[in-house]
């Protein structure tokens, strides 16, 4: 039950009710009040009226001499005590005459605790109020009764007062009709608010089944959007932005994965070919050597693959390689073309250098690698007796290195994929030469990674450029 | 039997068109698409290997268009192993499929496979009056005993026992058992004849003069 309850909806739930509970409860209690204050007071305007309609009809039966003149107290007691013809009372008076009899009752004590006039339905254990006499009302309830307390300055003490269960019961039932009603409606109020949230949770709930079947290796779905631009929408559009850059990523993984794969196939194949067919039966020595050279060349081929697919996997990592160090770039590029100048005596290519010191900050070991993969190029595809210019500048903010041949050049169907991962704009010459189809890849994403950028420009003659922020 | 090997990457190439030829086959091979559909659209090879990724014209492609004109019959070679790939290639009209890498042994025994289905037989085993020729050991037995024969000379009975019946003639014989490098003399064909005959008996192969040869 635990995770059920830490459900959303369930939260949501739980604190709607609660607020719900409170808001209800305060309502209730309030219209309670009311009704019970109004219904109080209706029964204090009744005895304050039954008890002036007594004290009128008192003084009706045998009016004053002087209507003008008030009753003075001796009169009062004197009426009290003797209340005459109590038939020419007003019929709600009667039951005050009358034993056992329900309704107001009445009762006036003197200042000496003698009793004045007790009504016959009075209850038998009235006592006089004990107060401050200042003429003031004190409001007494007990024993379902509602009684008026009263001292006059004169000493003279009196108590009017009701029966009021029937009102207490019905303020009883209100109550109970109130709680049921309150009880229903925040039932009701549940009710909604579960479907409300549930209704609002909906949305979330398809975003998870969705990113969790994407999840699953459904990398083509995507969220539905409703296309009202709500918050949900906005959470989905994110979240199926995010899935795009994912889903391309992990393209491009699988198809360098594939691709790697295909590459490493060959020289496998070639060695497993090479080796069953020379243990197929006796040869001469001077089969064995070629079989064995051409076991070599396919290994070496492994080789130069797996170091530049490490190279790559390196460069891929975020933060890759060392920390960026004060470097200049025509030192590395001179020390590049020193190494290098062998190769290019082999293939007679000239290594034409201009270079100028152009200093930034970056790894010099990678940089190297990049001039290397330029550099190598430019040597061994254009044609014997080509010159190579090596050229390093500073303009503005940036580091300009260029490496240009005065060869054939690059077709310019190829240019657009030339740094694409195992493209080869030279397909004839292929595997065989030592390539992988990796240089370009790796001194672009090399480049990339000091915040440069790399370009090639194609005509009579192929420049690649390499732009580097300054350091 | 002649074969057409047509693979870019020269020592694969270079590899798989010896171990061939040391399996007496007669060997031509291509580096690329548009020089492999010429070749295989000019002469009428016993079998071609094909790979998948090839500069110019790729396989599936090449294949496609020699579909249009000749069903010979072929086992593509890639390093695509997915099933898509694979699906792809036979719908293109390969006949089997071989994944690099792959075991030499399995590839020879892919290809007789392939040309033993061509020849509309199913089983190794050829038998013509007492001679049996097994086409997957490279032997000829008569009566139960061995018989040595070059590897020129079995390739000349294999082809004739495997059209049995049928008159092939000279030129059809050079076209399936010399490759393009080959520089053969045309009466070179009549000494293969002529050992055959003093090796397995005078009537195992009839000469049609002027058409050709025949086992009957």
């Amino acid at each position: 039950m635990k995770p059920f309850f830490r459900s959303v909806r369930w939260r949501l739930l739980l604190w709607y009710a609660l607020i719900l509970l409170a808001l209800i409860t305060g309502l209730c209690l309030l219209a309670f009040r009311l009704a019970s204050d109004d219904r109080t007071s209706q029964i204090d305007r009744e005895i304050r009226s039954f008890q002036s309609t007594f004290f009128r009809s008192l003084f009706a039966s045998q009016p004053l001499p002087d209507k003008n003149e008030l009753p003075s107290l001796d009169e009062i007691r004197q009426r009290l005590r003797n209340p005459g013809d109590v038939s020419a009372f007003p019929p709600e008076l009667h039951a005050l005459f009358e034993d056992g009899g329900g309704g107001t009752f009445l009762a006036c004590w003197d200042s000496d605790g003698s009793r004045l006039f007790i009504s016959a339905n009075a209850p038998d254990d009235l006592v006089p109020p004990r107060q401050a006499g200042d003429g003031s009302t004190q409001y007494v309830e007990r024993d379902h009764r509602r009684e008026h307390h009263r001292v006059n300055p004169s000493g003279m003490s009196s108590i009017i007062g009701r029966d009021i269960s029937a009102e207490q019961s019905e303020l009883r039932n209100f109550a109970l009709l109130l709680a049921l009603g309150g009880a229903a409606v925040w039932t009701a109020g549940l009710g909604g608010g579960w479907w409300l949230a549930g209704r609002a949770l909906k949305p979330i709930d398809t975003i998870g089944r969705t990113a969790s079947r994407i999840a699953a290796g459904n990398l083509d779905e995507r969220i539905e959007l409703a296309r009202t631009d709500n918050e949900l929408d906005q959470l989905g559009g994110v979240l199926n932005e995010t899935f795009d850059r994912l889903a391309a990523a992990i393209e491009r993984q699988k198809r360098f994965t594939a691709d790697a794969s295909h590459e490493l196939r060959t020289p496998v194949t070639i060695i497993l070919s090479e080796t069953q067919r020379g243990l197929k039966r006796e040869r001469e020595p001077d089969q064995y050597r070629e079989i064995l050279a051409n076991c070599r060349s396919a290994a070496e081929r492994m080789r130069a693959l797996v170091e530049s697919l490490l190279v790559l996997a390196r460069q891929d990592l975020p933060a890759s390689g060392t920390d960026p160090v004060p470097c200049d770039l025509a030192e590395i590029a001179g020390g590049v073309a020193d190494l290098l100048q062998p190769l290019a005596d082999e293939h007679s290519i000239a290594i034409h250098r201009e270079l100028s010191p152009a200093f930034l900050h970056g790894d010099p070991h990678s940089l190297a690698m990049v001039v290397q993969n330029l550099l190598s190029n430019a040597i061994v595809h254009p044609p014997s007796g080509s010159k190579v210019l090596l050229k390093t500048t500073v303009t503005g903010a940036s580091v300009i290195l260029e490496v240009r041949d005065n060869g054939p050049g690059i077709p310019s169907e190829h240019l657009p994929r030339l740094f694409d991962r195992f493209y080869r704009a030279d397909t004839a010459r292929g595997q065989a030469s030592g390539h992988t189809g990796l240089g370009l890849a790796i001194a672009k994403t090399i480049v990339e990674n000091h915040g440069g950028k790399i370009e090639v420009e194609s005509a009579t003659g192929t420049t690649f450029r390499v732009i580097l922020p300054r350091g | 039997m002649r074969l057409l090997v047509i693979e870019d990457d020269p020592l694969l190439r270079h590899s798989l068109c010896e171990g061939l030829r040391e399996e007496l086959y007669a060997v031509d091979s291509a580096a690329d698409g548009h020089e492999g559909l010429l070749k295989a659209l000019a002469t009428g090879y016993d079998g071609i290997v094909l790979d998948g990724m090839l500069p110019g014209l790729d396989g599936w492609e090449l294949l496609r268009r020699l579909r249009h004109e000749k069903p010979t019959p072929v086992l593509m070679l890639t390093a695509r192993d997915a099933v898509p790939d694979r699906i792809r290639g036979l719908d293109a009209g390969a006949d089997d499929y071989l994944t690099k890498p792959f075991d030499f042994d399995e590839l020879l025994a892919r290809l007789r496979a392939l040309i033993r289905r061509s020849s509309g037989r199913g089983s190794n085993l050829l038998e013509i009056e007492g001679v049996e020729i097994d086409t997957a050991a490279r032997t000829v037995r008569r009566e139960g005993e061995a018989i040595p024969l070059t590897p020129r000379e079995y390739a000349l009975v294999e082809y004739l026992a495997l059209h049995r019946g049928s008159v092939v003639s000279r030129t059809e014989l050079y076209d399936h058992l010399f490759d393009e490098s080959d520089d053969t003399l045309s009466n070179l064909l009549d000494v293969h004849v002529s050992n055959i005959r003093k090796k397995l008996g005078p009537s195992f192969i009839s000469t049609r003069r002027g058409h050709g040869y025949s086992i009957e």
